[in-house]
This record gives C-alpha cells, structure tokens and sequence, in this order.
C-alpha cells in the first residue's frame, strides 16, 4: 500500500497537517490533520509498504500491545482507503 | 475524497487558522503556484504595512502584503504585481503567519523573511520600470513579426 502522491506532510504548532500540492489541489480543497500516530503511518506510507509491516514498525516505535495498534493501523487504512487517498 | 468541504472563511472563524496551498502567481519568487504551504491565522487586529493579508474579492481569496495603512481599509499589492488594491477593512479575514517555501518553513517574524520583504518594496519602482519597459519592448517586437508572418501566408 501507498499514499498517493501530491500530498506533503507540514508541522505547524505541533499539529501535523497533510496539504494537498501540485495538480491535487485543483481537486481536493482541504486540509487532514493526523495525531503523532496518524503522521507515523502517512510517513510510512509515503512508500510502499504492506499494514503488516506498518504494525511491526509501530510496535517496535510505540511498544504498543500489538492487538491495538493493528485496530488501530487497520481503521487508518480504511479511512485513507475510503477517501481515495491510496495508490 | 471527502465531500463536506468548508470555505476558507469557514475554517478561519472556526479554528481561527487555515492551512492550504498557494495559487496564483502574484506572491513570486515568495510562494510558487500550488508548491507551497501558506499558514493564515484569522484577523484579530488591524494589519500593519508589510502584513500579507487574506482578504476575499467576491468568492475569490486573494494573499497581498499590505503597503499602508488607511483610515478605512488597506492598500495592498502583491509581490509579483504592478498595480495596487484598495482593501475595505471588513475584506481582510486574515494575516499570513507562516509559509513553507519548497521544504523550508518561514516565520513571518523570521529576520531573513523581513529583510527579503523590504528588498521587495524598496526595488519595486526599478523593478517596476525594466518589467513594463521589458514588456513593451517585447510586445513592439512581436508585433511587425506577426505582420510579416501574415503577409508571407497571403503571398503564398
């Protein structure tokens, strides 16, 4: 899996916030704001990646329980999945 | 893509900050068409000269830096252009704050930003002159070139 391109990833006051540049933005007005999880995951996806390796990578950032952070990663990838914003 | 999409104006009264692209061409060399991220913070006081203000041209958002200050409203040109705006006070909605330019992130209080911004206003009379100048010498060149373009396709 990989996030389209034509989004970059800003800090702005210590939100993280996806903008759209370049041809995407004549077609999607908006901004999406991701917690420090949210960021990790957009960043990991920037390149293609399987939502296994993305839930190791998690694991081993966060030390999370792992049954966790796979519901969590998993609803990432349907809402990003959802909105059109995968390759 | 998601479908309940809100106005600049929306997000600015909402969360009192908007941050999305650029578009247009009149803040170059500052900020390049759809590369660059501006951040807006709503309008809380009046703006001061040098400010670049968001303000709305019917449904149009327009980002120009202020250059004075009037009883009523402002008057605003953009970086690239040679011609200025009277703005009505109740126009401008909100101030740019911070911008990434490429990947590097600016702070409107940023030194290196302010003195780029007084280069900007101290050459625009110059830089003003060799645009038009420039511009008219072009324009007189094409134009015998274009005549003689349609005289030769006539004569064939």
């Amino acid at each position: 899996m990989k996030i389209k391109s034509g989004f970059v990833l800003r800090v702005v006051g210590g939100e993280n916030v996806v903008v759209p540049v370049g041809e995407m933005s004549k077609t999607f007005h908006g901004m999406i704001n991701l917690n420090e999880t949210g960021a990790f995951l957009w960043r990991f996806f920037s390149e293609e990646h399987t939502v296994e390796e993305a839930i190791d990578a998690l694991c081993s950032e966060y030390e999370a329980d792992r049954e966790q952070v796979e519901a969590d990663v998993n609803r990432f990838v349907d809402v990003l999945t959802r909105n059109g914003f995968c390759e | 893509m998601p479908e309940n999409v809100k106005t600049i104006e929306e997000v600015l009264l909402e969360t009192g900050k908007y941050i999305g692209p650029t578009v247009g061409t009149s803040m170059l060399p500052m900020l390049k068409n759809r590369r660059d991220t501006i951040v807006v913070k709503a309008k809380t006081e009046r703006l001061k000269p040098l400010d670049v203000a968001l303000y709305k041209r019917g449904n149009l958002y327009i980002l120009h830096r202020v250059l004075k200050v009037t009883d009523t409203g402002y008057i605003i040109r953009g970086d690239n252009c040679y011609y200025d705006e009277i703005v009505p006070e109740e126009d401008v909605i909100g101030v740019l704050t911070e911008f990434f330019r490429k990947k590097t992130h600016y702070y409107c209080t940023d030194e290196k930003y302010l003195k780029y911004v007084k280069k900007r206003i101290k050459h625009y009379k110059s830089r003003r002159f060799f645009v038009l100048t420039w511009r008219k010498i072009v324009a007189g060149v094409k134009k015998p070139i274009k005549w003689i373009l349609r005289w030769d396709k006539r004569k064939k």
